[in-house]
């Protein structure tokens, strides 16, 4: 057999022979599950990996029968981004009855709840409007994005100022200041969108991009909506495989956050009330694709076989196997989509 | 007797012991160790293992920093006793976050890692113009500029000051290397920056490469 044309993590084209894809696939599995401390890719899943890659098709599907659901994040600003003149509500239905979206999400431009925080009175007349006109279950989403509440963009002193300095109490202090904000202002766009204008959930994008301390104000944030809406779905999607320790001792409900993989992620969200789990796991550039796809299938499976909750996993632009490229590859989100979702057991992308 | 203070030495970076790292260090060069030999087999060691251990979600950044901290003491004590000429070579690297954008997570880990591994870094902050990452090389005496970027969005501004090094005539002057969630080795090499750094870890062996080249 001839060489087998792929694509490196940057979305650059790559010719590889069958065994080196299955040289990278079995390192970057065996990587992946020393770091999570758990179990690699058995022979046959390797193997099925290595027929995708073989396999000429240009798009590739799951078999039938293991078809799953479609959630998107930032739905709204999806197609405006595209250059075309078009409203949110009709970014909504065009995903919902064009494109086969199973559950939609409104979000504001913005994509951080303190910036939505200001436009929550904009955003509910909005999805009052949505309900009415949509049968898909409605998010309203944004990212946490820890990193508003401090100095330039917020309130408190900026840890990341403080630590070069050796000032590390300072810093953690600062971290916990910012968390405190951040599950007030969350707190405040969940209600608001859901107890008075109707949204089915929120979604808590992009989840500890800014560390251990953001992880935690999401939790936090959960527990207090679920309480307060028990049946308010709640979707939480990650930014990373394992949660950066930026703070390093914070804790949710006794367990330390820095450091965790997905399959310890997944628990404690289950614990904060979260009802879809999305874990995101990076892509390395430099790397080809069937190494970073075996990766991102060790984490999410381990993750997935430790849910309870239905787990969505990230997939798009420098996640879950997909180059790091504007405009996805079809042929490269086409296999990951479809060996997520069949080795991992997904219950949706 | 030379193992176990290799030992002590990788402790001590490990556990961030500054105190522990300063005694180590005298006391190894008044054994008459090599200094040298101190710093590859032990102090050397214990960076690499932080390193590793960061790279992986084991050791975390208030931890990162006190490491970097017992490294830089320890340095500084033995490049004292090591002639001139003989002297380890660390580079100074001037990092900053570009202009447009204030993400400076992934450079403050960067510029911690840089410190425990020895270099001497001014780190010139986040939203920084084109001209003050060159103003600032040229009053620290830098041997690289590095650039980070979160937003598609502000990354034109790496290939702002690659231009503007090459208008000032600097650009050989200093070496480049480029980062953050966007960048890529393609965009390096189309921005023509000398190296991409996929992470804190990976820009260490980079800065290292760059160096020595």
């Amino acid at each position: 057999m001839g060489k087998i044309l792929t694509r490196m993590g940057d979305g650059s084209r790559v010719e590889m022979t069958a065994a080196e894809i299955q040289q990278d696939l079995e390192a970057a599995a065996q990587d992946a599950a020393e770091r999570a401390n758990v179990p690699s890719l058995t022979d046959d899943e390797i193997k099925y990996l290595l027929d995708l890659y073989k396999c000429k098709d240009r798009v590739v599907g799951v078999e039938e029968g293991k078809e799953c659901c479609l959630t998107y994040d930032n739905m709204t600003s999806k197609i405006k981004r595209a250059h075309i003149p078009i409203s949110k509500i009709q970014q909504l239905l065009l995903f919902e009855r064009g494109l086969g979206a199973d559950t939609l999400e409104l979000a504001h431009i913005d994509y951080s709840f303190k910036q939505c925080k200001h436009v929550v009175q904009y955003e509910k007349p909005n999805m009052e409007q949505a309900v009415l006109q949509t049968i898909a279950p409605i998010f309203y989403g944004s990212m946490p994005n820890l990193g508003l509440y401090s100095v330039p963009d917020g309130p408190v002193a900026n840890p990341g100022d403080m630590l070069p300095l050796g000032k590390i109490e300072e810093s953690k202090e600062a971290f916990e200041q910012m968390a405190e904000y951040a599950i007030k202002d969350m707190v405040y766009v969940g209600s608001e969108l859901y107890e008075k204008a109707g949204a089915d959930g929120i979604n808590f994008d992009t989840t500890a991009a800014a560390g251990d301390a953001e992880f935690y104000a999401a939790l936090k944030a959960a527990e207090i909506l679920h309480d307060k809406y028990p049946d308010m779905g709640i979707e939480m999607g990650m930014s990373g495989e394992f949660i950066l320790g930026l703070h390093s001792e914070i804790e949710y409900n006794g367990v330390r956050l820095a450091g965790l993989y997905p399959q310890d992620q997944v628990k404690l969200a289950e614990q904060a009330g979260v009802t879809i789990f999305g874990p995101a796991i990076n892509i390395g550039t430099n790397e080809s694709l069937p190494w970073n796809l075996a990766r991102s299938i060790v984490f999410t499976k381990a993750c997935s076989e430790a849910a309870e909750i239905p787990i969505h996993a990230n997939l798009g632009m420098g996640v879950g196997g997909v180059p790091l490229t504007l405009t996805p590859p079809l042929d490269a989100l086409s296999r990951a989509s479809k060996a997520h979702v069949e080795l991992c057991r997904l219950d949706g992308l | 007797m030379s193992e176990k203070i290799f030992k002590e030495a990788i402790e001590a970076i490990l556990k961030g012991d500054t105190d522990k790292a300063t005694d180590v260090a005298k006391r190894g060069l008044d054994e008459g160790l090599n200094p040298i030999e101190l710093m590859d087999k032990g102090f050397i060691q214990g960076i690499n293992q932080v390193g590793d251990l960061f790279e992986t979600g084991r050791l975390f950044l208030p931890q990162l920093v006190y490491s970097a901290m017992a490294m830089e003491k320890a340095t500084e004590i033995i490049n004292a006793a090591i002639p001139e000429e003989k002297a380890l070579v660390t580079g100074k690297v001037v990092v900053g976050t570009v202009e447009g954008d204030v993400h400076d997570i992934g450079k403050t880990i960067v510029v911690s890692l840089f410190k425990a591994n020895g270099f001497e870094v001014l780190d010139i902050g986040r939203d920084v113009p084109v001209e003050r990452f060159i103003d600032q090389a040229e009053k620290f005496g830098a041997h690289i500029i590095g650039s980070s970027t979160l937003l598609t969005t502000t990354m034109a501004m790496q290939k702002q000051l690659e231009q503007e090094l090459k208008k000032a005539g600097l650009r050989e002057k200093y070496k480049t290397i480029v980062g953050g969630a966007p960048v890529t080795q393609r965009w390096a090499d189309r921005i023509g920056a000398d190296a991409y750094a996929q992470d804190a870890g990976d820009g260490v062996k980079k800065v290292k490469l760059l160096l020595t080249a």
